[in-house]
């Protein structure tokens, strides 16, 4: 326990205050009083320490493997070989823009990003509104909770419940099929529906909750000054509401877009033939037999400068004042 | 007739929330449901009652295995992303440091770059530093990826922390270090909390990561994987519902005590 009564307002290290258990065992020790004897008086020390963990961890785990597939994607080859040549070529960004194989699905990912995040934006939206400011205040977190429960699920296990559903012997069809409404079941899964349906399903959360911070701070006072005025539902939602939430939209746009341009198990699961989108391109190239490391590293680098420019893009021109991821 | 017009939109909000709230929850419901139906095959009504899904599943070795793997990988990334996050989180808020705001741009990078991407550019570091694929590389892939999220939640209370707390108990005799340990660390502990919460529930849920830099032993998002792409069977049903009622009450847990907390 601290003993204040015996000491001066403002004490050195050689009056120590006694703690109890293992915190005073090793603040008595010799070799800490002598490494803490260096950190309080040197600020190059005290630097060092602060910075050294984080600023390592940073440049080695935060821009060491971007910058290494940078590296590689420049390559003629890698792992280097002894009888190829291992200069550095452009041939593997050359490859993506000659070969439609390529391109097609790239293009259809970008495409499908925007459908997804379009959608779930519109869907989401007003979901939002309806938690923020209809429910009453002493509700409003259990409104919040019900949305929020599937989404301690899982990637996986959403997935696969969607598939449950859509499925040729799942539940829509059994149901559909038992009402007498069809007498084949409709193909839902396997096509883009399937897919961007459970994407939607999966990313859903990263644009509600933005949304909902963001509607949530807008003064109410405002909306009713605005009906006051004179203006209709319609009008309110343009010129007051849309505005003032466009910090939502845009953070809860940019998450569900960047996540949806490189979702992964669900389109191996949900899509189909006709649904190949990029990142299962570029799988491929690292797995199995054919180890194309160089062409996928330049496929990735491709996915990542184009759909982080797109985001930036889409800031700069919808402009919000400050995204925040969470 | 004013009323009628003006009630017309906030019931329509409420039937889309309500739309929205089955949407989310129904693929869930009839997934639990169909877990204890008697039968291969989905039908209503659910007719006869069984738990022998359940029991085939607690039984399964593999699933026991890649539990307890996938728990094990969870928690030692929550540890590891847990220290790093809040080092670079004491660095970002420490004063006079040049550069502070492309030290928190960097240590957020990970949260924008897309899944795959991150998961594609870890297997070719891990090749290049010449770690193997397996454990290791797991959990340090699962760690980059959680880093960012920490950083924000403790920055985020560490910005509302009183600066005099550290000064006090400085003039009070505490060094450095113990100063930090006993008053930084308590105030820090809901979002301390908050932060490992979503650690351990980023790192059982990861796909991605896992499929590009693990071995031979499957996780339990890959064992899922793998038997789904097996096709439907009530026994994934059951599997998926014990992860999900496991996840849910983990999840309202953290709900209920970060309310708790800040009230």
């Amino acid at each position: 326990m601290l003993d204040t009564t015996t000491q001066p307002p403002s004490v050195g290290l050689s009056m120590v205050p006694h703690y109890a258990g293992w915190i005073g065992r090793t603040a008595r020790s010799g070799l800490y009083r002598h490494t803490i004897g260096l950190l309080v008086e040197s600020r190059r020390v005290r630097l060092a320490v602060l910075a050294g963990v984080p600023l390592v961890w940073i440049a080695m785990l935060h821009i060491g493997p971007i910058l290494q597939m940078a590296n590689i994607s420049l390559l003629a080859n890698y792992p280097p070989q002894p009888d190829k040549s291992s200069e550095y070529t452009l041939a593997n960004y050359a490859l993506f823009f000659s070969d439609r194989l390529y391109f097609l699905p790239f293009v259809r990912s970008l495409i499908f990003a925007a459908v997804v995040t379009i959608s779930t934006l519109v869907i989401v939206y007003p979901v939002a509104y309806y938690v923020a400011k209809v429910v009453q205040p002493k509700n409003r977190m259990r409104a919040l909770l019900l949305l929020l429960i599937p989404f301690w699920a899982g990637e996986l296990i959403r997935t696969f419940s969607v598939i449950m559903l859509l499925a040729n012997r799942g539940a829509l069809n059994v149901l559909l099929r038992e009402f007498g409404f069809i007498d084949r079941p409709i193909p839902m899964l396997y096509t883009f529906f399937s897919l961007s349906f459970g994407v939607i399903y999966l990313l859903a959360l990263y644009m509600l909750l933005p949304l909902y911070s963001a509607i949530e701070k807008i003064p109410t006072p405002l909306i009713h000054a605005a009906a006051d005025l004179g203006a209709g539902p319609l009008q309110r939602f343009r010129r007051v509401i849309l505005p003032l939430s466009k910090d939502g939209i845009v953070s809860g746009c940019s998450l569900v877009y960047l996540t949806a341009v490189g979702v992964f198990a669900a389109p191996l699961l949900l899509g189909g033939p006709n649904a190949v989108i990029f990142p299962e391109v570029i799988a491929t190239l690292f797995h199995g037999s054919n180890d194309k490391w160089p062409e996928g590293a330049a496929f990735s680098m491709i996915m990542l400068v184009v759909s982080l420019t797109t985001v930036g893009l889409f800031m700069r021109v919808v402009g919000g004042r400050s995204v925040r991821l969470m | 007739m004013r009323n009628y017009f003006n009630d017309l939109p906030k019931s329509a909000l409420g039937a889309s929330y309500w739309i929205f709230a089955v949407y989310l929850v129904l693929p869930l419901a009839l997934m639990t449901a169909m877990s204890f139906k008697d039968a291969n095959f989905i039908a209503f009504p659910i007719g006869n009652w069984t738990l022998s899904w359940y029991s085939k599943v607690v039984q399964d070795k593999q699933f026991l295995e890649a539990s307890l793997y996938s728990i094990g990988i969870a928690l030692a990334t929550t540890v590891s992303a847990t220290i790093i996050g809040v080092w670079i989180a004491l660095l970002v808020s420490a004063e006079n440091i040049w550069g502070k705001a492309v030290i928190f741009a960097l240590a957020c990078l990970p949260a924008v770059v897309p899944g795959l991407i991150n998961a594609i550019s870890m297997r070719i570091f891990i090749r290049a530093v010449d770690i193997p694929t397996g454990t290791f590389a797991i959990i340090l892939a699962h760690t980059v990826h959680a880093v960012p999220f920490v950083v924000i939640m403790v920055l985020t209370r560490l910005r509302s922390m009183p600066a005099n707390l550290v000064d006090a108990a400085r003039d009070l005799g505490a060094d450095p270090f113990i100063a930090f340990l006993r008053v930084t660390i308590p105030y820090l502990m809901p979002a301390l909390f908050g932060g490992m919460i979503f650690c351990v529930l980023t790192s059982i849920d990861d796909f991605v990561r896992t499929f590009f830099l693990g071995g031979y032993q499957p996780t339990l998002p890959m064992l899922i994987f793998a038997k789904v792409q097996g096709g439907m069977s009530p026994e994934i049903n059951a599997m998926a519902t014990i992860v999900l009622v496991v996840t849910t009450a983990i999840g309202l847990y953290a709900e209920h005590f970060t309310r708790r907390s800040r009230s």
